[in-house]
This record gives C-alpha cells, sequence and structure tokens, in this order.
C-alpha cells in the first residue's frame, strides 16, 4: 500500500511515477509529484519506480490570484 | 459595540479588541485580494496595507469583488481603500500601488503582524516569502486555478513555496490555461482570512500542511508537507 496525498492506494511492484498518474486520472498539464517529500521531475515519471509504503504528494501547479 | 456584535462569541471581546491593534498587509487586490481585504475589514482587523500596481480591465469582471464597470482602468488599490472606507471606517488603510519588488518588500512589510499573498504569479510570490522570512512575518498563501484551490501557512523559515514551486515552474502554472472562477477565488480567500485571523489572535491555523480544495468536486484535503532536506 502507498499513501497518496491523503488516501491509501494499492501499490503493484514495478509501478512507476507515470502509471499511478494514469491510474489516478491526474489529468492537469501541470503537475508536482514528490516521493518521500524528493521532488521527481517530469522527464523521470516513466523510469521512477514506486516503492511499498512510499509517501507520494500529487499537486497542481496554480499561481493565479 | 454593535458593528462587530455579530462576531461574538465565535470573536471574545477581548479578541476584538486585539484585531483592532493589528496590521495586515494584503500583496495583490485582485481575485483573492479583494475578498481577503473585505473579510479583514469587516471582523475588525484594525490596519490593512493594500498592495497592487495594477488598474482594473474587462476581463477581472468575472472574479474580482472590487471591480465593476465603472472603475475600470483606475487603480485597485484605490479600489480596495474606498471599499474599506464604505464598510469599516474603524480600519486604517495604506494603499501602495506599485508592484512587490526586492527593493521595496521590506519596507512593504515593515510593522505588519502578517502578510497575505493574493498575487497571480509564481516569482512574486517566492519574492514575498523570501521577504516575509527576513521580516519574521508569518504568510498566508492563497492560489487558484479554474475549479481548485490552495491555502496554507507559511511561517518564517518553513519555504513551503519552494516544495508547491519547483524551480523552473514559474511559467507554466494551470491557471494560464484554465482560467479562474469567481467562487473559487471567493471560497479560497475565505479561508485564507479565517487563517489570518486565527493567527493574529494565536489561535492553532495550518501549520505544515496545505488546504486543497477541488470545487469540481467538491472536496477539500489537508495534506501534510514537510520541506526537502537539502
Amino acid at each position: 500500500m502507498i499513501k497518496v496525498n491523503t488516501d491509501d492506494h494499492p501499490w503493484q511492484s514495478g509501478m512507476t511515477v507515470r502509471n499511478l498518474l494514469d491510474e489516478k486520472v491526474f489529468t492537469f498539464r501541470h503537475i508536482i509529484v514528490r516521493v518521500n517529500s524528493e521532488y521527481v521531475p517530469e522527464e523521470d515519471y516513466e523510469n521512477y519506480v514506486i516503492q511499498d509504503g512510499d509517501d507520494i504528494i500529487v499537486l497542481h501547479l496554480m499561481a493565479g490570484g | 459595540m454593535e458593528r462587530y456584535l455579530r462576531n461574538h462569541d465565535a470573536i471574545s471581546a477581548s479578541e476584538q479588541t486585539l484585531l483592532a491593534t493589528k496590521r495586515v498587509l494584503v500583496v495583490g487586490c485582485g481575485g483573492l485580494g479583494g475578498y481577503v481585504i473585505e473579510h479583514l475589514a469587516r471582523i475588525g482587523v484594525g490596519h490593512l496595507r493594500v498592495v497592487d500596481g495594477d488598474v482594473f480591465e474587462e476581463s477581472n469582471l468575472n472574479r474580482q469583488l472590487l471591480s465593476s464597470t465603472m472603475n475600470l482602468g483606475r487603480p485597485k488599490t484605490l479600489a480596495a481603500q474606498q471599499r474599506v472606507m464604505a464598510i469599516n471606517p474603524l480600519v486604517k488603510t495604506e494603499a501602495f500601488q506599485t508592484y512587490l519588488t526586492a527593493e521595496n518588500a521590506g519596507e512593504l512589510l515593515a510593522g505588519c503582524d502578517l502578510a497575505v499573498d493574493a498575487l497571480d504569479n509564481i516569482p512574486t510570490r517566492l519574492q514575498l516569502q523570501q521577504s516575509a522570512k527576513e521580516s519574521c512575518i508569518p504568510l498566508v498563501h492563497g492560489a487558484v486555478a479554474g475549479w481548485y484551490g490552495r491555502v496554507c501557512v507559511i511561517q518564517p523559515g518553513d519555504d513551503l513555496l519552494d516544495l508547491l514551486c519547483p524551480p523552473g515552474c514559474e511559467l507554466s502554472a494551470e491557471e494560464q490555461q484554465s482560467g479562474t472562477l469567481s467562487f473559487t477565488a471567493a471560497l479560497t480567500a475565505a479561508w485564507q482570512a479565517a487563517e489570518a485571523i486565527k493567527l493574529l489572535l494565536g489561535k492553532p491555523a495550518l501549520d505544515g500542511e496545505i488546504l486543497e480544495i477541488d470545487l469540481l468536486r467538491a472536496s477539500v484535503e489537508k495534506i501534510k508537507i514537510k520541506k526537502t532536506p537539502n
């Protein structure tokens, strides 16, 4: 099991950040991903492998006022 | 005082007196700032220092409380000052028609108990965070994009914005494509104002957490977040 923001989410061996974003249907064009507080750049989404128990934060990049 | 009768007992008499002694800097008088200023003036914060270098445009009318067809082309800070005077003349307002910069931020923050980030761009938000840290002043951050809003409290040294806006992302935020809706700005600003009042009164406020508001799914998440040690 992994944690995504405030929710528990099933973990699968070999799952990548990209797999997770697809599963969770995060559709925003600009997303910030942190795994255990570490920033994951977009170019690493395909290769960054999530481990069981990881704490993942997925946020929209927004700055409007 | 009858004006504040309906603040009681949510705000005690002594807390009401305390609020009258407080000075808050609101940076940005647009979608978020207009509502933040409205709330802080009505509840009775004694001093408001409002900052914005912009004038109203027609595209502001969909969401900015202080804008009207009557004041297009006029300074946002002037509208803010007039609005506060009209709803609560007990509140002293200082208006600065300028943009916050590294050069003027210290002067704008001087003497303030708290700052509210109601800006619309990442570089100036990061500058405000840095300047508030240097002035040891807590900062209430708010941002909106379409149906989504975000609020967090940034204590000096927390640098939470560094986590929300990693290097290189300054020009690609979501609202540039998804726009900004009136109720999103109003709700997010209301939450900012509530956090501001709690901080001014010494009540527990958001701490190392960000509030993610999703009006499309009617949900609010409070996400724990901490700075990466590096």
